[in-house]
């Protein structure tokens, strides 16, 4: 049922705009009052006719100029695929796909391209900009990478991610957030409206990256990913997943992966024009990395692959509504090294077919960066026919590695039991840490700043004093290392702690690591999620380098490529530190129905004989009674010990059955004392009734 | 004599609203699993099963709420990932490109089960998450999970008690939410559930008795779980003989039920429930088959009463044909089927020639006084 509210007519309807009707009909009646006052002065017609044409040329002109700026106000939408062999045998496969739309005037505007629910969703909560990702598995941060824009835009942590800027004054932050939350869970089938109660998300200041105060930061890491989530998700898309790239995302593909991270990132553009809003850029991406199934036997040779092979799917055209639909094949480390020295010009195969390697079809541009080539193929030529389906073929074993960030971060806990522990966070320096360029000199020393951003839940109660820095397994005090901290501390309840805090390290550093001690919080009975015994999740931290940007430095002229001039783009090296699973005091549920049961049950057997023991004189009660049945001796009392007298008369002349004399002691307790008593007081008051009533 | 006139006002207010004079305007679906956990694949494949089965039978996703407890097809312990299946052939994937789940993991708790149903939610939550039903609606309701002696587990942590459910039917009844429900359910003991039910148009079936267990069909063992209910199976396998277009009855579905093959005995509950179960045919509620109106003039505002035919069968079209050139005539028959709308008719008619009302109201305050008097003096 989340679907956004939207229809795609597949051909894009050229409709004129209302400015550009009334222009041409301002130069048709120009044109008739021209000839007009032509005719007038009398003109010879010949020279008129050449006049009037001219006329008309020049306004045709300048409709065309018109028409000609109007359509960079046009919505554009780009699909690309990137594909990647990583060097333990996987593949990775990172769809983008960008939609713009233009800033307009109006708001009910009508969209061909972009999707409506998205363009509602930012007017109506006001969102300058956002970030929605859903991802399952860890990215590898050796072997896939760590220092590239691919990798520090789409290494997302486990489960859900979300946070906003808005465009709201700062007391309205919490409520467009809070209903950002519904609105976003409503559309893609998840629950991110967990992420609307102030225990969950943060408010990050300088940590996150991004330096606002009205940003606002969530993550559920045991948020489910799955099919509903991605349906939705490509829904957005003009062509859906039924034609051009988006028609591989086969889902048990997809799901089968290693990894598959698939975002949503929109921002607010403003014109700068007075009068017109601003424009919005929304841009998809899913990454997977994926598994081939390695056909040849030698345990050296990477495995060959096709698109056929690795999603059960071809793609069998572009999407019509695409502006640009291309496929990049990007390897990375050793290939390059022979073939840096091949001319481009004359042996432009050698870069495609070679003794190493083999690709299935010829890309139409080769792209060159520092260490890496980037295949370009344009799938406009591929149909039903003719399926576009690119493969790979090693032929020759082959190794390499990636580019990693300076720090590789591993967090983890530490203490054991039920009432304390401590969070651990461990930055090891990588190989390539001495290539880097990032470095800051600052006071002639080499240093590398690192930032870390961590929210904890309000039941890991974090004490702040004991935070322990080490640098290379010597404990340091904080104000050598620590540059900046900021530290919003939890309320029980309430809000979420939040941390900031900025490390310079020397360039030289080995190890780094940071331990802070907290104490495990009691929940209420109710606050308890069904599964509690599986233990809670402290999300994910962020660690980023401020002085680091990752970005990949083309040779070649960029043709206009969405995905290729964001990996241009200087990004801000960052990733993301694993869930840690605390487990917390869980109370057996069924305890307390068993603990009032039991207790209940003491108590009544306790106070019962104890008040018997106390109270009780059975010796006068028994006097009592004598007393009372000496007293009563009505005549109903006479009829019944005479009717008593008679049954049991008769046994020996009749010898009635058992059950006519449990009868009839039946009938004589039915006709007590009390009923008769109810049954003359009924009498009484009709009686009553019916004199007053004729009185009348 | 203005509260008797208001009080007589509220009484037609209320018989106007009642099931038999609202058109059936469209199907919901609410359909829940409320088991977590692994073990339990079977529930969210019964769940599926269903969902499959309304969808194509004409029930648009906007208007099914799916939840489900706990996420088995994207599980790590699923050999088939973005799969599920209810049978162990492997035909048919369940989970397939266009679910669409409304409730899912932590979200599914009686709360908003009970939110769902009786309509009180927080402003900020989407249209996509609410049961938007209306008076004319046909709602059905499928539950399974694990259940005992009047009540429904929910993710292991709570309970439905056949009260709550109850209360929120007849909520919903007060709230004009749905002209008839169907609630359907799989669990063990299922009937107990229903015990408490008072509204009418309500139609209930349960997978089994009281005190009696109601079982999975059979194990998958490459899944290494049971993945279908003996229940669920056996309507599904009702259904699957079913297109949007088939006429069988709720009757043939309710007959359908081999206690030996269920190892239960199906309970069903229809003294709530006018309609005749061999007129109902089962994509009342199971599908969105609407009812189409013939109508001569351009727009008219038409009465429901004419529309009771099928679409199917020959002879209804006659019928209709010959209802549609004389258009009095139908509803004189009419009148003579159901002598309390004959009745209320009369009524009307009288009352709307009365000019004066207030001497009608004195006259009857008169002819109470006298009753009252010749009762007493009786006494």
């Amino acid at each position: 049922m989340c679907k956004p509210d939207q229809y795609h007519s597949l051909y894009k309807h050229h409709f004129l705009s209302p400015e550009l009707r009334d222009l041409l009909r301002n130069a048709r009646s120009a044109v008739i009052q021209v000839s007009d006052r032509l005719r007038r002065f009398s003109l010879d017609p010949i020279m008129a006719r050449l006049v009037l044409s001219l006329i008309t040329l020049l306004i045709l002109q300048s409709v065309w100029v018109t028409i000609a700026f109007e359509s960079k106000h046009v919505e554009e939408f780009s699909e690309e695929l990137l594909l990647k062999p990583l060097p333990d045998r996987k593949v990775l496969a990172h769809f983008h796909f960008e939609n713009r739309a233009p800033p307009s005037n109006s708001h009910g505007r009508h969209h061909h391209l972009f999707p409506k629910a998205i363009s509602q969703l930012v007017q109506k909560f006001r969102v300058k900009e956002m970030e929605l990702s859903f991802t399952q598995g860890r990215w590898n941060h050796e072997h896939w990478g760590g220092f590239d824009p691919l990798s520090s835009m789409n290494a997302k942590p486990v489960g859900v991610e979300l946070w906003a800027e808005f465009d709201v004054p700062q007391s309205q932050v919490d409520t467009s957030w809070k209903n950002l939350t519904h609105a976003l869970s409503g559309l893609f089938c998840a629950s991110i409206n967990f992420l609307e109660s102030s225990t969950s998300y943060a408010a990050p200041t300088w940590g996150f990256g991004v330096n606002s105060d009205k940003l606002r930061y969530g993550s559920l890491p045991r948020e489910a990913v799955c099919t509903e989530n991605l349906t939705p998700w490509l829904k957005l898309l003009p062509c859906r997943d039924r034609d051009g790239i988006s028609a591989l995302m086969n889902r048990p593909s997809v799901y089968r992966g290693f990894y598959h991270s698939q975002r949503l990132h929109l921002s607010t553009v403003e014109s700068g024009e007075e009068g017109l809003g601003s424009g919005i850029m929304l841009e998809q991406t899913l990454t997977v990395v994926l598994q081939p199934d390695s056909i040849s036997g030698e345990a050296n040779i990477q495995p060959s692959w096709s698109l056929s092979s690795l999603f059960g799917r071809n793609i069998v055209g572009r999407c019509v509504l695409a502006k640009s639909s291309n496929v990049y094949l990007q390897l990375e480390g050793l290939p390059s090294h022979e073939l840096k020295n091949v001319d481009p010009e004359t042996e432009a195969d050698k870069f495609w077919k070679n003794a190493e390697f083999e690709l299935s079809l010829k890309p139409d541009r080769i792209l060159r960066e520092i260490n890496s080539f980037l295949y370009m193929f344009d799938i406009d030529k591929s149909s039903d026919r003719e399926p576009f389906d690119l493969g790979l073929t090693w032929k020759l074993p082959s190794k390499w590695s990636c580019q990693q960030a300076p720090l590789h971060s591993t967090r983890f806990l530490m203490g054991s039991g039920n009432e304390r522990g401590a969070i651990a966070i461990l930055l090891k320096a990588t190989e390539s840490q001495e290539k880097l360029s990032g470095e800051d000199l600052t006071n002639g020393r080499c240093t590398i700043k690192a930032n870390i951003f961590q929210i904890f839940p309000w039941y890991v109660k974090v004490y702040y004093h004991t935070l322990q820095i080490f640098v290379d397994q010597q404990q340091k005090p904080g104000s050598e290392v620590l540059k900046k901290i900021n530290v919003s501390p939890s309320t029980d309840k309430v809000s979420s702690g939040m941390m900031e805090m900025m490390l310079e390290l020397p360039c030289e550093v080995k190890s780094a690591a940071i331990s802070i001690e907290y104490d495990k919080g009691f929940l209420h009975i109710d606050e308890y999620p069904p599964d509690a015994n599986q233990g809670f999740d402290i999300p994910s931290a962020l660690i980023s380098f401020p002085n680091h940007h990752a970005s990949l430095d083309f040779k070649e002229e960029l043709s206009k490529s969405p995905l290729l001039s964001k990996f241009k783009e200087k990004s801000l090296v960052r990733s993301y530190t694993e869930v840690l699973l605390v487990p917390l005091t869980t109370p057996d549920f069924s305890m307390p129905y068993n603990v009032i049961t039991i207790t209940c049950t003491v108590f009544a057997l306790y106070f019962g004989s104890l008040l018997n023991v106390l109270r009780r004189r059975i010796g006068e009660e028994e006097r009592y009674l004598k007393s009372q049945a000496g007293k009563r001796t009505g005549k109903l009392k006479q009829l019944l010990s005479r009717l008593k007298a008679k049954i049991r008369g008769r046994p020996i002349e009749e010898a009635p059955s058992s059950s006519t004399e449990s009868q009839t002691e039946v009938q004589s307790s039915v006709f007590s004392s009390k009923l008769l008593f109810k049954i003359i007081l009924v009498a009484g008051a009709a009686a009553a009734w019916q004199y007053f009533s004729t009185d009348k | 004599m203005k509260i008797l006139l208001l009080v007589m006002l509220l009484f037609y207010s209320f018989a106007s609203s009642s099931g038999d004079t609202t058109i059936h305007t469209n199907n919901w679906a609410v359909l829940v699993c409320t088991s977590r956990f692994w073990f339990n694949y079977r529930h969210m494949a019964n769940t599926l099963s269903l969902y499959r089965t309304v969808k194509r039978l004409g029930i648009p996703d906007e208007r099914i709420i799916l939840m489900l407890a706990d996420d088995m097809a994207c599980n790590a312990r699923n050999e088939y990932p973005a799969q599920v299946f209810n049978n162990e052939n492997h035909k048919l994937n369940l989970y397939g490109d266009n679910v669409e789940v409304d409730y899912r993991g932590y979200e599914v708790t009686v709360e908003n089960f009970l939110r769902v149903l009786t309509g009180r939610h927080e402003n900020a939550v989407p249209r996509s998450k609410r049961l938007l039903s209306d008076e004319g609606s046909h709602i059905l309701l499928y539950m399974t999970g694990h259940g005992g002696d009047e009540f429904l587990k929910f993710q292991d942590a709570e309970e439905l008690q056949s009260h709550d459910l109850a209360d929120a039917v007849k909520q919903m009844k007060e709230k004009r939410r749905f002209k008839e429900l169907m609630i359907m359910v799989d669990t063990c003991q299922a009937a107990t559930l229903f015990n408490q039910l008072q509204s009418p148009g309500v139609l209930a079936i349960g997978s089994s008795l009281k005190g009696e267990n109601s079982y999975s069909h059979h194990l998958d063992s490459d899944i290494g779980v049971s993945v279908v209910d003996r229940f669920t199976y056996y309507t599904l396998a009702f259904f699957e003989r079913l297109n949007i277009y088939d006429n069988a009855s709720l009757n043939s579905l309710f007959r359908s039920y081999d206690p030996r093959l269920l190892m239960s005995t199906a309970y069903y509950r229809t003294d709530l429930y006018e309609p005749h179960l061999e007129e109902v045919p089962v994509t009342n509620f199971f599908g969105s088959v609407m009812e189409t109106i013939h109508t001569d003039s351009a727009y008219k505002a038409f009465s429901s009463r004419i529309s009771n035919s099928k679409i199917n069968s020959e002879d209804d079209h006659k019928e209709d044909f010959q209802n549609a050139n004389i258009p009095n005539d139908d509803v004189k028959t009419e009148k003579q089927k159901c002598p309390y709308t004959q009745m209320r008719a009369d009524l009307h008619e009288k009352l709307k020639k009365l000019e004066n009302t207030d001497t009608m109201v004195n006259l009857g305050i008169a002819v109470m006084i006298l009753v009252v008097m010749v009762s007493s003096s009786l006494l």
